[in-house]
Parts: structure tokens; C-alpha cells; sequence
């Protein structure tokens, strides 16, 4: 087909015709957006936001987070006896130890002294 | 057409008037001396406010970690065995339920103090004083609610050692 042949079969399209790629692209960007926007509203809505350490501001403490990837756990399956509950009691001692040696959240930290802005008494005035 | 122009008028004094009452009950509720104080020691509170906020997020990581560990493996297939080995393990399996519900309880309140600690992180401590000392004291609230649900999770951590040492010690006294 030649150029002459396309410009003329191309004066015969209409409005739709020739712009549909066009459209096309438009309504993929639009979609990409939108779809874009539902995955940052579940990401933040979620909870995931506030354990994604990989976000600005958390560089210092990133390289902190604990691997428990080689923690195995306790087997589901087998006999009870002495033997196995000794194993489960060495086991879960390790880990109450962990969770129970810190106190964590604590007030102290967040308290008006600790920030600098307690009310000043008379003396400080 | 009057009639919806009046309602709107009179909403938005009811607006304006609640805003305004807000913005003044926030300033009248401090001394100029604390204002002041607060303005002088804002860097190095919003500084400190910062470092805990990464260091919380580390803590929740890491917490989390610990707490999920315990749950599902430790607990589940403590009390998956004692089944599978037709004893009785009720006890042990309801503080399993109640400690799953807690540890839910714990990340929905994390998720509250992070989010009210990331909106007082916004405020400008020097331009605006009582707001972010208002907004510290919502932040301290919620970062206590987020402590006592870390306090029942370590008395329900307690009591399943307590029923197991219990489950053990009849085990102990049945196979005698």
C-alpha cells in the first residue's frame, strides 16, 4: 500500500478511529493511577507502612532487626513424655526470657521532662 | 432558597465558632513561661521524638517478631501434641486464643501511637507551641495504651508457663 493510498483511507476514519491508540495509552496510564493509589491506601491502612523499615528515617536501626528465621520451634507431632516436655520448657523459657527481660514502650522516655517541656517552676522563671 | 442560605450561614458559624474555641482553649491552657519553654527546647524535643520513633519501629519489628515466634511456634504445636495425644490441654489452649487476640490487640495499638506520633513529628513545635504539646499528650496516651497491651501479653506469656508447668507436673504425677 502506498502513502498516497494510506493518506487517503486515512481522511475517511472518524474522530475515534484515529485517535484510539491514543485513548488507548490514556486509559492505561488512568488505570496504572488508580491501581497505584489502592496499593498505597493498603499499604498505609494496612499496617504494613509502620513496619516497612525500609522507608526514610529508619536507616540507623535497620540493620537491628532480629533474624528468627533459624528459630525451628517446637515439634507438633510426636510423644509426650518427660523428655519432650523438658524440651518445650527449655525452649519456651529462652523465648519468655526474651520477651519479659525489657520493658518495652515505656512512659519515661515521652514525659515532659525528658523532652524539655515541662512547665517551668518559679525558681526557672 | 433563603432558607438554605440561612442553615449554611449558621453552620458555618457553629464551625468557625468550634475551631476558634479550640485553637483558644489550646493557647489559654499554657502560660506564656511554659510556651516560651517549649519554643527554646523545640529542636531538641522534635530530635528526641525522632530517634524514638525509629527506635520504636524497631522495637515493634523485633517484638513482633518474638510474639508471632512464641504463638505459632511454641505454643500451637505444644498444644497441637498434647491433642494429638488425647491429654487434656484446654486450659493451655484457651490462654494460646486469648494471647492471639492480644497480640492483635498490640498491633492495632501500635498502629494508633504511629500514626499520632507521625502527625506530632509534622507540627512546628516553634510556631505552634500548644498544638504540639497537646499532640505530645495524645502521643503519651496512646503510647501507654501500646504498654499495657504489652504487659498482658507478658501475664498471658506467664500463665501459659504456669498451666504448662501445671500440665506438667500432672503428667508427671499420671505417669507415676
Amino acid at each position: 500500500m502506498s502513502e498516497e493510498e494510506l493518506i487517503a483511507e486515512a481522511e475517511h476514519l472518524n474522530a475515534w478511529q484515529r485517535h484510539k491508540f491514543m485513548v488507548l495509552v490514556g486509559l492505561t496510564i488512568a488505570l496504572s493511577l488508580v491501581l497505584v493509589s489502592v496499593s498505597l491506601w493498603l499499604y498505609n491502612t494496612s499496617g504494613a507502612a509502620q513496619l516497612d523499615l525500609s522507608r526514610p528515617g529508619y536507616q540507623s536501626v535497620r540493620d537491628q532487626v532480629g533474624q528468627d528465621t533459624d528459630f525451628e520451634g517446637y515439634a507438633s507431632s510426636g510423644v509426650i513424655d518427660e523428655a519432650a516436655l523438658d524440651e518445650f520448657r527449655k525452649l519456651y523459657d529462652e523465648q519468655l526470657e526474651r520477651a519479659t527481660a525489657v520493658e518495652s514502650f515505656g512512659g519515661s522516655v515521652m514525659s515532659n521532662e525528658a523532652l524539655g517541656i515541662d512547665a517551668p517552676t518559679a525558681q526557672t522563671q | 432558597m433563603n432558607r438554605l442560605l440561612v442553615a449554611l450561614s449558621f453552620f458555618a458559624v457553629l464551625l468557625f465558632g468550634a475551631v476558634a474555641s479550640q485553637a483558644v482553649h489550646a493557647q489559654s491552657a499554657l502560660s506564656e513561661q511554659h510556651l516560651q519553654r517549649i519554643r527554646q527546647n523545640c529542636v531538641t524535643a522534635q530530635t528526641a521524638l525522632n530517634q524514638l520513633h525509629a527506635s520504636d519501629a524497631l522495637l515493634r519489628v523485633n517484638r513482633g517478631q518474638l510474639y508471632e515466634n512464641i504463638s505459632t511456634k511454641l505454643m500451637a504445636p505444644l498444644n497441637s501434641r498434647i491433642a494429638l495425644n488425647r491429654h487434656e490441654g484446654l486450659k493451655l489452649a484457651a490462654t494460646t486464643l486469648e494471647y492471639d487476640r492480644q497480640t492483635d490487640v498490640f498491633r492495632s495499638s501500635y498502629k494508633d501511637y504511629e500514626e499520632s506520633m507521625s502527625r506530632l513529628l509534622q507540627i512546628n513545635c516553634a510556631e505552634q507551641p500548644a498544638e504540639f504539646y497537646e499532640s505530645v499528650q495524645e502521643t503519651r496516651e496512646k503510647r501507654q495504651r501500646l504498654h499495657e497491651d504489652t504487659e498482658t501479653l507478658t501475664m498471658l506469656l506467664r500463665a501459659y508457663k504456669t498451666e504448662f508447668e501445671d500440665f506438667s507436673s500432672d503428667f508427671g504425677g499420671g505417669a507415676e
